[in-house]
């Protein structure tokens, strides 16, 4: 392998460039000949939602994939990367969404990890001097002996920026840059990474639908879908609708209709409600709030804020450490789940694998978890599987699942599907509390509207919706009143209309609103 | 008194080396729960090797090279197979224990070769298991080696787009524990007990194992962890040197497993965890195959 192409590289000059890139997985096209070229010095997004060939491409550039057609040139050459290593030693570095670092180990030897030039006994000084140059130049602040999980997501972030840089990346990959931060913290991170390109080093940003954040960060964007490059065009001309357009193929409307509902009498009351999370400190301290029928009460905050803990709490997940929760006026703080759902309150998890369905059962079955005590549904103890069947199927067919049948593996369905039965089976409950962690995560634009949708027609049936959301468009969207969440607890409780989007931003990295409400 | 001392050492020297060399393969990430078979292949085949050829470093040296070929085999297993390790640790003791048996009966009775020399009183691989206890920490802690070591363990998918070569560390570091467990072993049967019979290693392999999640993976706490063992181990044997007359040597001798039981339980409870921190390796056996 040629080590070094980069090396010495100019602003200008071309840094990377693929022709007629093109892999296939079984019944997939999932890059369909893919031309792509930037230079030193250039920030090049590559706009795409899920299923558009973005992590192929991806995993193409970094090596972890070998294209079954087209090549990739590196500084002008033609180069073949067949691991991460190939692609480390030619000057690419990588920055996970789902990020590869060792969570037990401190940052700098997360960052020397591998380096060839940490010595055989490592020199810890010299090295943290080096790498402490580098925060220093890109405006980076970070503790080098902290350990990593103790680190937010966007601290994360920035130690996998660093080991990139420190490995002598010229050519930067960033996943889903902004997924994980709130808005100060993005900004943030756009001025370290515009430092970066005026130091000629190119940077390619993945982005799923942070549209704004391509507009304000790159000069060029290069939109796929479906596996093909759909357009290719200088940032300076391009719009966010255009962009949209572009990315889905349709005309996106970004405005969803806010039901106008008179707000009934308050479901669910909390008052100092404190939890622990799974490290053992306190991760929720103490929030006190209601939801009322007819009303959704957005959480907005960067994931690990607590948002996660209140939601297990109030779904019976998790042991509550203070506080009470009243469900219409019963106090359920110590209530096992059972008693929550009969008293009318419905859960979607934020894992839709892992705790929203089980993969190896049916559909029928997994509707059947929401159902089991259902009297409608049971006869002396025994499950009514051939109504529930009834039921499974007209569920598929009101929400538009994409599958064959009530007994399809729940295995089989993609994010989007899994999503919508899992909403289905909560939905046709109708919960009068419904608790809804990040509903929307993961999913593509259509699936995100029709969620959205579904929301909305709960609560103008009157029930009440706790939204958490890491979405901050999503929560000003839908919500009647917002709740930005930072550490634990709530920055405040505004209501939706009156408040600028800056606002809930800044109060989602932890700045306190400066009058507070008597 | 002096004698009760050093042959605690002695007996901790054993626990001490076989236990490290299970450090050793944990901090890649991979459990060999066939630590007393491995040791039981050693002591056996040292014991046969030094008897017949009348050299004790052809024994240890025998020891130490079957230990390292059973490392091999647990990590063909465990890595390239990608196997459940607790499986092919429970076979390697099965195994071991059976054909050991079987190889070592012709040679019952005592080695027959006079005594290793000992060095101020105590037996010199005390000495040498002090010196690689130190030499594993420093490994560990201060060089590349340890920290590929480490990220292997905790998170092999990191330390391969790293690039880190996870089968190779992880297949280093179980053929090293395998010697070092078939050396343990060796030095039992040529240096602590030179005597060959049935079942003569009586689980001190288990409480090796056991001493690793003791010691929460850390050499130091390892050692100490080892020469509290010896010791109990040693007054299980004479229990009358210390405290003639109280209780049979029947129920001391079960004092290091009842120890053990009770040492383990405490540490796998949520309050132990809480308070000092989880140090177990992240990936531990957990198989780890490429993307």
């Amino acid at each position: 392998m040629q080590k070094g192409l980069l090396a010495g590289i100019k602003h200008g000059e071309a840094a990377l460039e693929t022709r007629g890139i093109t892999k296939r997985f079984p019944g997939v096209l999932a890059n369909d000949r893919i031309d792509f070229e930037m230079k030193a010095g250039e920030i090049h997004a590559i706009l795409g939602e899920n299923g558009a060939g973005k992590t192929t491409l991806m995993n193409i550039l970094f090596g972890l994939y070998q294209p079954d057609e087209g090549e990739i040139y590196i500084g002008g050459k033609p180069v073949k990367l067949r691991s991460p290593l190939d692609a480390i030693d030619l000057g690419i570095g990588m920055v996970h969404q789902n990020r590869k670092l060792v969570s037990a180990h401190t940052v700098l030897e997360n960052i020397i990890l591998g380096h060839p030039n940490a010595g055989r006994i490592l020199n810890l000084r010299r090295t943290a001097k080096e790498i402490e140059e580098l925060c220093a130049r890109y405006g980076f602040k970070l503790d080098l002996n902290a350990k990593v999980w103790q680190l937010s997501e966007g601290e994360k972030q920035v130690v996998e920026i660093l080991k990139a840089l420190y490995r002598g990346a010229k050519i930067l990959i960033l996943d889903e840059p902004t997924s994980a931060l709130a808005p100060p913290e993005t900004k943030k991170l756009l001025a370290s990474i515009q430092a970066m390109a005026r130091d000629d080093l190119a940077i390619v940003p993945f982005i799923t639908h942070k549209l704004p954040v391509v507009l304000a960060i790159s000069n060029r964007v290069t939109v796929l879908r479906g596996g093909r490059v759909t357009a290719r065009l200088e940032t300076a001309h391009a719009t966010e609708k255009g962009l949209a357009k572009e990315m889905v193929g349709r005309e996106v409307i970004f405005k969803i209709e806010r039901a106008q509902v008179t707000r009934g009498k308050p479901i669910l009351q909390v008052e100092n409600l404190s939890a622990l999370g799974n490290k053992g400190f306190l991760a929720l301290k103490g929030v006190s709030f209601s939801v009322h029928e007819g009303e959704i009460l957005g959480i907005a905050g960067v994931s690990g804020n607590g948002q996660y803990e209140l939601a297990e709490v109030l779904a019976g997940l998790r042991k509550a450490a203070g506080g009470r929760v009243l469900l219409d006026e019963n106090d359920i703080t110590h209530a096992g789940s059972l008693a929550r759902w009969r008293h009318g309150m419905g859960y979607v998890p934020s894992e839709r694998v892992d705790v929203g369905s089980i993969g190896d059962f049916s559909l029928v079955e997994n509707v059947t978890m929401n159902f089991y005590f259902d009297e409608r549904y049971t006869r002396r103890g025994f499950i009514d599987y051939r109504n529930l069947g009834k039921l499974t199927e007209e569920l598929i067919a009101e929400y538009n699942v994409a599958a064959p049948g009530p007994d399809t593996p729940a295995c089989s369905l993609s994010g989007g599907n899994l999503q919508k039965i899992i909403l289905a089976r909560v939905l046709s409950r109708k919960p009068r509390l419904l608790i809804a962690n990040l509903p929307t995560q993961g999913l593509d634009v259509g699936a995100t509207e029709f969620v959205r949708n579904k929301l909305m027609a709960a609560k103008k049936a009157g029930a009440g919706i706790l939204l958490i959301s890491e979405d901050l468009d999503e929560i000003l969207a839908l919500s009647d009143r917002i709740a930005p969440i930072y550490e634990g607890e709530f920055m405040g409780l505004l209501a939706a209309e009156q408040t600028p989007r800056e606002r809930v931003g800044a109060m989602m990295a932890g700045v306190r609103p400066e009058e507070p409400k008597p | 008194m002096f004698e009760f001392l050093a042959r605690s050492l002695e007996a901790s020297t054993i626990f001490t080396l076989a236990a490290l060399g299970e450090l050793v393969g944990q901090r890649s990430g991979i459990l060999n729960v066939g630590v007393e078979g491995v040791m039981l292949f050693g002591a056996t085949l040292g014991f046969i090797a030094a008897q017949v050829t009348g050299s004790f470093l052809i024994g240890f040296l025998v020891g130490i090279l079957i230990g390292g070929l059973l490392g091999l085999l647990h990590g063909f297993f465990s890595i390239t197979l990608g196997g459940d390790q607790v499986v092919s640790g429970m076979g390697i003791w099965i195994f071991g224990f059976g054909l050991t048996t079987y190889i070592g009966n012709p040679f019952t009775g005592p080695l027959g070769m006079g005594r290793i020399p000992k060095l101020w009183g105590v037996s010199p691989f005390f000495y040498l298991s002090i010196m690689l206890i130190v030499l594993t920490r420093f490994v560990l802690t201060r060089t590349s080696l340890g920290l590929k070591i480490r990220s292997v363990g905790e998170n092999p998918a990191v330390a391969e787009v790293s690039g880190v070569n996870v089968t190779k560390i992880r297949y280093l570091c179980v053929t090293v524990s395998g010697m070092l467990m078939g050396f343990a072993g060796a030095v039992y049967s040529l240096d602590y007990n030179p005597v060959w019979n049935y079942n003569f290693l009586m689980g001190w392999g288990f409480i090796a194992l056991a001493l690793v999640f003791f010691s929460m993976w850390n050499p130091l706490i390892l050692l100490g962890g080892s020469l509290l063992f010896g010791a109990l181990w040693q007054l299980s044997l004479n229990p009358q040197l210390v405290l003639p007359g109280v209780l049979s040597r029947y129920v001391w001798r079960m004092a290091p497993f009842a120890i053990t039981v009770v040492v383990l339980m405490l540490m796998s409870t949520r309050w132990f965890r809480r308070r000092w921190g989880a140090a177990k390796p992240e990936a531990l056996a957990r198989p780890y195959a490429k993307e």
